[in-house]
């Protein structure tokens, strides 16, 4: 078949059916139910979940913030020092860690984390250390 | 209504007793603040855990000079992240990055530095040419594909992109303390830190 007018390829749609249809099939294959066998609900579920995976990327650096600060909170609180008054005490001394790393210290360097726990103590209210 | 505007009152009283508060902090404070410089030099502060009278000082640089050290793990920071690393790992960054595969590298941006005696916290890195970390890249290669899928429903609107981001691998071969811990004595050396 040849198009002689142009406006014929516009009205064409595309790869053929079976093709369209597999690369979201493809994707469907891990659902349950009609979500993998029948295409017009296959679609709906597969855009669904691709929003989800993109949305999910942005959560997931919010989610993993708020266990790490958890988890720090309960390192201190071991040590007899509130989540704000160790991150205060961290601040006084330009101590730049990030959470990822202070709960990491919290969980496999005991000692390390005690000891930044500890400095906080040891400063005034102006960031001096105390004579 | 009304319960929200009280919520949103109390909102600005906290706000305006946290402004003060650090306002008055600064005018106090009899050090002068330079917050855009980076102060690497200051007088060593000393915690104690043990509650014994030994000189913790002069205890690890003992320690040091008859290399009782062992294994050192660090914290250092590549391309505004932070790892905490030992000898032997290999770490993933992400992003476009110069170095290519077998380059040799010294990291400058020590945080944090730690044995299983001690450990050297750093405001905000310890001094330069106090420890040592040599990493080598050991492969440039891209991330697996990040589907960025936005559809909004009645609108006509849907969008796909496909991104893959640029990963490099990275081996720390040695973490060694070079120097000395010292109260007086600051290393002071003007390079560029990375």
């Amino acid at each position: 078949m040849v198009f002689t007018t142009f406006v014929n390829f516009i009205r064409s749609r595309g790869p053929d059916e079976f093709w369209r249809k597999r690369k979201i099939f493809k994707l469907a294959a891990h659902m349950y139910g009609r979500r993998r066998n029948c295409y017009s609900i296959a679609i709906r579920a597969v855009h669904k979940s691709l929003q989800h995976a993109t949305l999910g990327r942005k959560f997931k650096k919010i989610h993993m913030r708020d266990l790490w600060t958890r988890r720090i909170t309960a390192g201190a609180e071991q040590h007899g020092v509130s989540f704000i008054q160790f991150n205060e005490g961290l601040h006084k001394n330009k101590i730049q860690l990030n959470r990822k790393v202070l709960a990491d210290l919290a969980v496999w360097e005991p000692a390390t984390f005690e000891s930044l726990a500890r400095l906080g103590e040891e400063l005034d209210n102006y960031g001096n250390i105390k004579e | 209504m009304l319960l929200n505007r009280l919520v949103s009152i109390a909102r600005c009283q906290t706000n305006i007793n946290q402004l003060t508060g650090f306002f008055q902090k600064c005018k106090i404070s009899s050090t002068p603040t330079a917050l855009s410089k980076l102060e690497i030099s200051k007088p060593l502060q000393v915690v104690n855990l043990n509650n014994e009278n030994l000189d913790p000082v002069k205890n690890i640089n003992d320690k040091i000079k008859s290399d009782e050290v062992g294994r050192l793990f660090a914290v250092i920071q590549l391309l505004g992240k932070q790892f905490k690393v030992t000898a032997g790992d290999v770490i993933l960054v992400e992003g476009l990055w110069e170095p290519t595969n077998g380059d040799k590298l010294r990291l400058d941006k020590v945080l944090l530095a730690g044995s299983k005696d001690f450990s050297l916290i750093g405001r905000p890195i310890l001094p330069i040419g106090l420890i040592d970390v040599q990493a080598t890249i050991i492969e440039k290669s891209l991330s697996h594909t990040r589907t960025v899928f936005k559809k909004k429903r009645r609108k006509q609107y849907m969008r796909i992109n496909f991104a893959r981001m640029e990963t490099t691998q990275i081996r720390i071969n040695s973490i060694e303390i070079t120097n000395l811990v010292d109260k007086d004595k600051t290393i002071n050396d003007n390079r560029e830190i990375y």
